[in-house]
C-alpha cells in the first residue's frame, strides 16, 4: 500500500489556538486530526502527522521547514498532502511553504487546499496544487475528499484533469487538450462572435494574463564613468559558434571578449537566429550588436568604459524559464564585472 | 458570386493502367504521372507513393498539401501558378475528397516542413492522416538552398499544385455526387433579413513575412509580402486564389489544401442569413517590422468600419513575431467598434508556462486557441517512412532538433522520435478544423 | 531577460523593432530599431548612412539609461 503524510498546525492537531502557536514541529507516527478523514478517503496509509504551530513556521520559516524536512529524510512516502487551511492566512501560507519544500527535496507529489481568500493561494499557486477549499472548518470532510480524489487519481497514475476539471486554482501553466464535445475551432469561433454581438456572455479560451513588471532600475548619474555592456537575443556569435547556441528555443548563451576589436566584422561574426533573413547581420554583425558605435562613444568619453564581453543568445522560441535562467546567469556576470548599465538590442 | 464546387469521394487511391477516376477509386499510371511531373527540369528525382489511413507509415519532410480540383470549364485551378491570370470564384469546380496531394522532400527538409503519421498517436494531430495521400517525392537541382535552413522548395510545390490539377482532370468530364453551392449577393443588394443582421466580416493574415520573394503565400500568383490588406470574395479563397507558402513553423501553417476548405469560412457561410450577414473577407498578410504590421491594421480596420461590420474574425497563420499583427489587428477593431473574436494557436513553451502570445493586450478579450506549437511529442517508430526521417533532426524543421543535451536527437536510431508539436504538419489546424483547445494547469 | 537585468537593479535600455513586444514583456525603456532582421543599419542604404542610423540611436539608447522615468518609456529617436 502507498504511503502519505499529512502536515496540520497546532490547532487542527487539538493543542490548542492563539496560545499555542508558536508549537515547535513535532512528528508522530499514526493520525491525528484531519489526518484521520485523509486515511479513510485517500487510497494510501497516513503513516504519520507533522504538527507545527503557525507562528512558529511564520516567524521561524528556514528552522520550520529545516526540521520538518529533516523528519521527512528517513521515512518513506508517495504524496504529501497539507491543510486544508480554509481562510486561516497563516495556516495557508504554511501549508503553501512546506508544500513547496517537500516538492523540492523529495520530489512527491504534494496537495494543499485553501478558500481563495486565503493569501497562501496567491504565493503558492504557481508551485503547487491548491484545491479551492471552503471558509471554515465546517467544510473539513469535503475538502479533505476533494484532496483524496485527487491525491488517488495520482497514486493509480490516471490522467489527471485541468484546472477546472479538477478544482485547483490554475497554476500558470497552459496545454493543449483535445475537447470531448469535438467542438471545432470554426464552430467555437463563430459561435463565440455571435454571443458577443448578442451581448451574451462568452468564454474566451485564452484570459489575458496580467503582467508581471519590475521595477524600474535607478538610472545612471554620470555616464562618462560608468560601464555599460552590450546584451543580444539577436544570435550573433564567433562564425564557428563555439557555444553551440541554438537557432531558436535556445537554452544556452555565450559571451565573446570584445575588448581588442574596433567593429564586428562579417565572416568573424554571424548570426544562427533562425527566425529572420541573416543576410544583412552576416555582412555587418554590427546592425545587430553596435560595437562599433560603442567604440566610438567610449573613444568620445560619452561612457567611461565599454565592457570587454557581448552576451549573446537567440531569443525566438525560447520559454520565458530558460530565458530568466539564462537572464539571471548573464546578470551575475554583470554584477562581478561592476556593469553599470545595459543596452539589449532584440530582433 | 456563385461558387459550385461538384464532389467526388474518394474511396480508394490505387496505381493502374488507366489515369481515371472509377465507382469511387482513382487510379493513376505512375509512368504517366511521373513523365508529367518530370516536365519540370527542376525535378531531379522522383518516386510516388500512396499512403493511406491506417498505414503504418511516417511521411516527413511534408511541404504542402493540395486537394486534387479541375476547372471544368477549362480556367487553371490555381490562376497565375498552374495556368494564366483569370479570376476565381465563380462557376463550376470538381474535387476529389477524402484524399490529397503531398509535396514531400525525397532527402532534404526546411524550416517550415512537416509530419505526419498515418497511424497511431500520431495520428491524432494532422487531419491529413485522415485523408488518402499521394505523395510526390522529389528531389531538386535547387543547389542553392540545398542546406539552407529556409528552402522556397518551390519546385516540389509546383509539382503537388501541377499534380492535383492533373489528378483533378480525371473528373471533369463526370457528374459530381454533391453539389455544394457557396452565394454571397453584393453587399449593397442583400435582402432586409440579412441586412438586419449583425454583420460581419472574416479577417485573414496568411504568411508573407519573409522579405525576399518566393517564400511567402500568394494571392493570385503574387507574393503577399508586397501587399496591403484588399477586399476578397469567401468564394476566391476556396477557388484556389490563394496558395501556401514555405515558411511558418509547419503546425502553424495554412496548406494550400486549408485555402480550398477553410473552415472557418465554411462555418460563417452555415451562420450567413441566420445568425448573421457575412459580408466578406478583408484579405490582410502578416509583417516584420512594426510599421508595415501598423499599416495593415489601419488598412482592415477602415475597411471592417467602411463596410458596416458589427463583428469580426481574425486569424493568423502563425505565432510568434505574427502575433503582434494579430493583437493589433483584434485591437484596431474592437477600437473602431468591431466585436472582435480571434482564432490562433499559442507558444507556452514545453512547459506551458510561457506568455502565450508574444504581445496581449486586454482588447482581444474573446479569443479561441487550438494549440501549443512547443508541446512536447514522442512517437514509436513506424514501419515504413515516406521522405527522409533524418530530416526532422538534421535539417533545422523548426519542432526538430539533432542534439539536445537531455532529450538527445529528434530522431532515435530505433525510428523513433521527439518533437515539438511545431513540426506536426498543419498540426494546430488553425484555418479551424482543430478540436484541440488550451486549458489552464 | 530584460526584465532578470532590471531586477538586479541594472538600468536597462531595450533596443528592438516591435515596440507591442517589449512592452508586453515589460521592458521599461524602450528605443526602436528600424527593423527586426538589421534593427540598427538598412543594407540597401550606403554604409554612412547606417552608420549615422546606429551612432544615434545607440546615443539616445546611452542617454536613456541616464533618464529617470515613472513609467515604460519609448524614447523618440531623430534617424
Amino acid at each position: 500500500m502507498k504511503k502519505a503524510i499529512h502536515y496540520i498546525n497546532q490547532f487542527f492537531a487539538g493543542i490548542g489556538g492563539e496560545d499555542t502557536a508558536d508549537y515547535e514541529p513535532e512528528i508522530r507516527e499514526g493520525l491525528i486530526g484531519p489526518a484521520l478523514a485523509l486515511n479513510s478517503m485517500l487510497d494510501a496509509e497516513v503513516t504519520h502527522t507533522i504538527i507545527c504551530g503557525d507562528n512558529f513556521m511564520g516567524s521561524n520559516k528556514d528552522e520550520a521547514v529545516k526540521r520538518i524536512l529533516g523528519f521527512l529524510e528517513d521515512k518513506e512516502f508517495d504524496i504529501f498532502v497539507a491543510g486544508p487551511a480554509f481562510q486561516a492566512g497563516r495556516y495557508g501560507v504554511a501549508c503553501g511553504t512546506i508544500c513547496k519544500a517537500v516538492k523540492e527535496k523529495f520530489n512527491v507529489p504534494v496537495i494543499t487546499s485553501m478558500n481563495e481568500e486565503n493569501p497562501g493561494v496567491e504565493m503558492f499557486k504557481k508551485d503547487i496544487y491548491i484545491f479551492e477549499g471552503g471558509k471554515s472548518a465546517a467544510k473539513l470532510r469535503e475538502d479533505v475528499k476533494v484532496m483524496s480524489n485527487f491525491g488517488n487519481k495520482i497514486l493509480k497514475g490516471e490522467k489527471l484533469g485541468s484546472a477546472d476539471e479538477e478544482g485547483y486554482f490554475p497554476r500558470g501553466i497552459r496545454h493543449q487538450v483535445w475537447l470531448d464535445t469535438e467542438k471545432t475551432a470554426a464552430e467555437r469561433g463563430v459561435e463565440m462572435l455571435v454571443k458577443k454581438l448578442n451581448n451574451e456572455s462568452f468564454k474566451t479560451e485564452l484570459p489575458i494574463p496580467k503582467l508581471d513588471r519590475v521595477p524600474i532600475a535607478a538610472p545612471i548619474k554620470d555616464l562618462s564613468k560608468a560601464n555599460i555592456a552590450l546584451v543580444t537575443t539577436g544570435g550573433i556569435v564567433p562564425i564557428d559558434n563555439p557555444d553551440r547556441i541554438q537557432s531558436a528555443s535556445a537554452t544556452r548563451w555565450g559571451k565573446y571578449d570584445i575588448s581588442n576589436i574596433e567593429r564586428l566584422e562579417g565572416g568573424v561574426y554571424k548570426t544562427i537566429h533562425a527566425g529572420f533573413d541573416p543576410a544583412a547581420a552576416d555582412a555587418d554583425p554590427n546592425v545587430i550588436v553596435p560595437v562599433d558605435s560603442m567604440k566610438e562613444y567610449l573613444k568620445e568619453g560619452k561612457i567611461g568604459k565599454f565592457h570587454k564581453y557581448f552576451y549573446s543568445t537567440v531569443g525566438t522560441g525560447t520559454t520565458q524559464a530558460e530565458a530568466a535562467r539564462m537572464g539571471k546567469e548573464i546578470v551575475e556576470e554583470l554584477l562581478k564585472d561592476k556593469v553599470d548599465g545595459v543596452i539589449m538590442t532584440s530582433t | 458570386m456563385k461558387l459550385e464546387i461538384g464532389n467526388f469521394n474518394v474511396k480508394d487511391v490505387i496505381f493502374g493502367e488507366k489515369t481515371m477516376f472509377s465507382n469511387g477509386v482513382l487510379s493513376i499510371n505512375k509512368e504517366e504521372a511521373l513523365a508529367f511531373i518530370k516536365e519540370d527540369e527542376h525535378i531531379t528525382e522522383l518516386d510516388i507513393v500512396i499512403a493511406k489511413p491506417g498505414d503504418s507509415t511516417r511521411i516527413v519532410p511534408v511541404k504542402e498539401a493540395v486537394e486534387p480540383r479541375i476547372r471544368p470549364d477549362g480556367r487553371p485551378v490555381f490562376p497565375g501558378v498552374t495556368g494564366d491570370l483569370e479570376s476565381a470564384g465563380e462557376g463550376r469546380i470538381h474535387a476529389l475528397k477524402g484524399c490529397s496531394v503531398l509535396g514531400v522532400g525525397m532527402h532534404y527538409g526546411s524550416f517550415g516542413d512537416g509530419l505526419i503519421d498515418m497511424s497511431g498517436e500520431g495520428a491524432k494531430y494532422t487531419l491529413f492522416s485522415e485523408l488518402i495521400n499521394v505523395c510526390i517525392v522529389a528531389d531538386t537541382d535547387e543547389e542553392f538552398e540545398r542546406f539552407e535552413q529556409q528552402k522556397k522548395n518551390k519546385a516540389i510545390r509546383w509539382a503537388a499544385h501541377r499534380f492535383a490539377e492533373y489528378l483533378g482532370n480525371t473528373v471533369k468530364e463526370l457528374e459530381p455526387e454533391e453539389i455544394e453551392s457557396y452565394e454571397l449577393e453584393p453587399i449593397t443588394k442583400r435582402t432586409e433579413k440579412e441586412n438586419n443582421l449583425p454583420s460581419v466580416v472574416l479577417v485573414m493574415q496568411p504568411q508573407s513575412q519573409m522579405e525576399e520573394l518566393g517564400y511567402n503565400d500568394l494571392v493570385y500568383g503574387w507574393d503577399m509580402n508586397k501587399y496591403i490588406p484588399t477586399f476578397m470574395h469567401p468564394n476566391e479563397v476556396f477557388d484556389g486564389a490563394i496558395i501556401s507558402g514555405s515558411f511558418m513553423p509547419s503546425s502553424s501553417k495554412w496548406s494550400t489544401y486549408d485555402f480550398q476548405n477553410f473552415p472557418t469560412i465554411k462555418e460563417l457561410y452555415k451562420e450567413h442569413g441566420k445568425s448573421i450577414n457575412f459580408l466578406g473577407i478583408i484579405m490582410s498578410n502578416l509583417n516584420v517590422s512594426l510599421e508595415q504590421k501598423k499599416r495593415s491594421s489601419i488598412f482592415v480596420a477602415q475597411m471592417a468600419k467602411s463596410l458596416g461590420a458589427d463583428g469580426a474574425i481574425v486569424t493568423e497563420e502563425g505565432y510568434g513575431n505574427p502575433d503582434a499583427d494579430y493583437i493589433m489587428c483584434i485591437a484596431a477593431l474592437e477600437d473602431v467598434g468591431v466585436k472582435t473574436v480571434g482564432i490562433s494557436n499559442e507558444c507556452t513553451g514545453r512547459d506551458g508556462a510561457s506568455q502565450p502570445l508574444v504581445t496581449l493586450d486586454e482588447k482581444a478579450n474573446a479569443l479561441v486557441s487550438t494549440g501549443n506549437v512547443s508541446e512536447i511529442i514522442e512517437l514509436p517508430p513506424m514501419e515504413n517512412v515516406i521522405g527522409e526521417l533524418e530530416a526532422l533532426a538534421r535539417d533545422g524543421l523548426s519542432g526538430g532538433w539533432a542534439y539536445d543535451e537531455i532529450l538527445g536527437s529528434s530522431v532515435r536510431e530505433d525510428g523513433s522520435i521527439i518533437m515539438e508539436n511545431n513540426a506536426m504538419f498543419c498540426g494546430d489546424r488553425i484555418s479551424g478544423w482543430s478540436t484541440k483547445t488550451m486549458k489552464e494547469f | 531577460m530584460v526584465k532578470e537585468i532590471e531586477r538586479a537593479g541594472i538600468p536597462v535600455v531595450h533596443m528592438c523593432n516591435l515596440i507591442p513586444v517589449s512592452t508586453t514583456v515589460g521592458a521599461n525603456k524602450i528605443v526602436p530599431t528600424i527593423s527586426i532582421p538589421y534593427p540598427l543599419g538598412d543594407p540597401a542604404t550606403p554604409k554612412e548612412v547606417q552608420w549615422k542610423l546606429r551612432h544615434h540611436r545607440v546615443g539616445v539608447a546611452l542617454d536613456a539609461l541616464t533618464q529617470d522615468v515613472e513609467e515604460q518609456t519609448v524614447f523618440k529617436v531623430k534617424i
